[in-house]
């Protein structure tokens, strides 16, 4: 290979570089790394050349990045896009990190959703918003969420596309409030009411009035005040009300009683950039109380005080939950 | 009056023979004449910068291997590109940067991608996560589902990797 053409001096400062940055070298190592670069200019030129690797395009892009962030994650993802990087290995690299639960494009995602910038409406990781839509009705986003807006002569359309929503409808009883979802569609006989797009199913919950679930496959019901159920294109699954139905979230917090921990978790994903991840075992433990969905940590932490809990984080990137062992 | 051996001389020769067959070449590989005539002056170059030009036996082989190499660099460069402007398309508006610095993103990645060239995906991800975003190797290792030690051994080939391009051209 390759490498093998670098001269021992060099190598030696990879090491030295390698070592000084793993955040397990101690003072004493460093007293030996700062002799080391002492004893000879060869060492002092070995080591600028480490340091020397790629430093001008790398300075540029973070300069970059301080002036509009999301530089450093677009130029990342296009680097890994590009087809020097071996197919095959590329793949592997894919399916590792989709049985991790985190895809390619799995970081950018979490500061910038993706599939949420083609949306006429969309909100960022952590952001919730109240839209006035044109009827004067009150459409309230969930984070990371997205929609589109199709307002017609005979009908009010919202289709959400990902995440979560609230809506206030106001009254025209001459153009149905229609929210469809992948699976199907809630519209509304003058309510308020919230879906949410899942993975692989939706849930609509009533809070006022009630509305009417059409799936895709021809399924009907009328949901009323106080209910909510989850559906697919056919099958509609009534829900006892839960953290999961309920529109806490409008108010930035989220209810539980006595539900496993993943429901909680899973409502503070959108509020995450990070990827936040637990274990089976933690996932199961009962959960009491009312959270705060906009500092995620400090929830995390006042969680661990009281539970069989622990949470680690690793920089901002990621945090794990698991139990105590 | 200019040897036989004179690389210019021999240079106008085979610019001579040769160049409207290599530009005909081009045109049918990139469609776009402006391309084939940039790449088939960028190939000419190429060889002068070679100045083996007198051993050349088979021009034509030879003006198609340079010429097949730069094509390649070309698209290389053309993909890496598009897949940053797709980044781009997916951010929101207010985020967008300015046209300087999408220069100088496009020029950055384009250093990068051709220092890692070679390396296998996993590698060039511990690096850029490492080098690019400051990632803690332990960070890393566990984002990866891999040990501490393959993190600190993908950084190292990089590194060496890297390194050794540098010695190359000196």
């Amino acid at each position: 290979m390759s490498n093998t053409r670098v001269d021992p001096v060099t190598r030696a400062a990879v090491d030295w570089m390698l070592r000084l940055e793993s955040g397990q070298a101690c003072p004493s190592e460093r007293q030996v790394f700062k002799a080391w670069l002492a004893e000879s200019p060869e060492h002092m030129a070995a080591w600028q050349r480490v340091a020397g690797v790629l430093k001008t395009p790398l300075a540029d892009l973070q300069a970059v990045e301080r002036r509009s962030p999301g530089q450093l994650h677009a130029a990342r993802e296009a680097l890994l896009a590009s087809p020097s990087a071996a197919r095959k290995k590329a793949l592997q690299g894919g399916l590792l990190l989709l049985l991790l639960g985190v895809g390619a494009a799995g970081m950018v995602d979490r500061v910038t959703p993706l599939r949420g910038m083609m949306a006429d409406q969309h909100t960022a990781t952590g952001e919730r918003r109240t839209i006035e839509l044109a009827d004067g009705s009150r459409l309230t986003l969930n984070a990371r969420s997205a929609v589109d807006i199709q307002f017609s002569a005979g009908q009010r359309r919202v289709q959400l596309r990902e995440g979560q929503l609230q809506v206030d409808v106001a009254a025209d009883p001459q153009r149905p409030f229609v929210v469809a979802t992948a699976q199907g569609q809630v519209k509304a006989l003058g309510t308020r009411f919230m879906v949410r797009q899942g993975a692989d199913e939706s849930l609509a919950s009533v809070q006022q009035h009630s509305v009417q679930l059409d799936t895709l496959n021809g399924l009907q019901r009328t949901i009323d005040a106080g209910q909510a159920v989850s559906f697919t294109a056919s099958q509609i699954d009534p829900q006892t009300p839960t953290a999961r139905s309920q529109a806490d979230w409008l108010e930035g917090r989220v209810e539980l009683h006595d539900e496993p921990l993943s429901a909680l978790v899973e409502a503070l994903r959108p509020y995450q950039t990070g990827v936040l991840r637990i274990s089976p075992e933690a996932a199961r433990v009962r959960v009491f109380g009312v959270f705060s969905l906009d500092n995620t940590p400090q929830t995390l932490s006042t969680l661990a005080q009281t539970l069989p809990i622990k949470v680690t984080h690793y920089g901002p990137w990621l945090t794990l939950i698991d139990v105590r062992g | 009056m200019s040897s036989p051996l004179d690389p210019k001389a021999l240079l106008a020769n085979l610019y001579h023979d040769n160049h409207a067959w290599l530009r005909g070449w081009l045109s049918r590989q990139v469609r776009c004449p402006q391309d084939a005539a940039d790449l088939a002056q960028d190939t000419f170059l190429r060889a002068f910068d070679a100045q083996q030009l007198e051993r050349i036996e088979q021009p034509r082989a030879y003006l198609s291997t340079v010429a097949r190499r730069l094509l390649c660099s070309l698209w290389r460069r053309r993909k890496l590109e598009q897949a940053y402007l797709d980044q781009l398309a997916d951010m929101p508006q207010g985020y967008a940067p300015s046209a300087e610095d999408i220069a100088l993103v496009r020029e950055a990645i384009e250093a990068i991608d051709h220092a890692l060239e070679g390396l296998p995906s996993r590698v060039r991800r511990a690096f850029l996560l490492n080098r690019l975003e400051s990632m803690p190797q332990q960070a890393i290792a566990t984002l990866l589902g891999v040990s501490l030690a393959t993190v600190e051994r993908d950084l190292r080939r990089a590194y060496l990797h890297c390194l050794s391009q540098t010695q190359e051209s000196l």
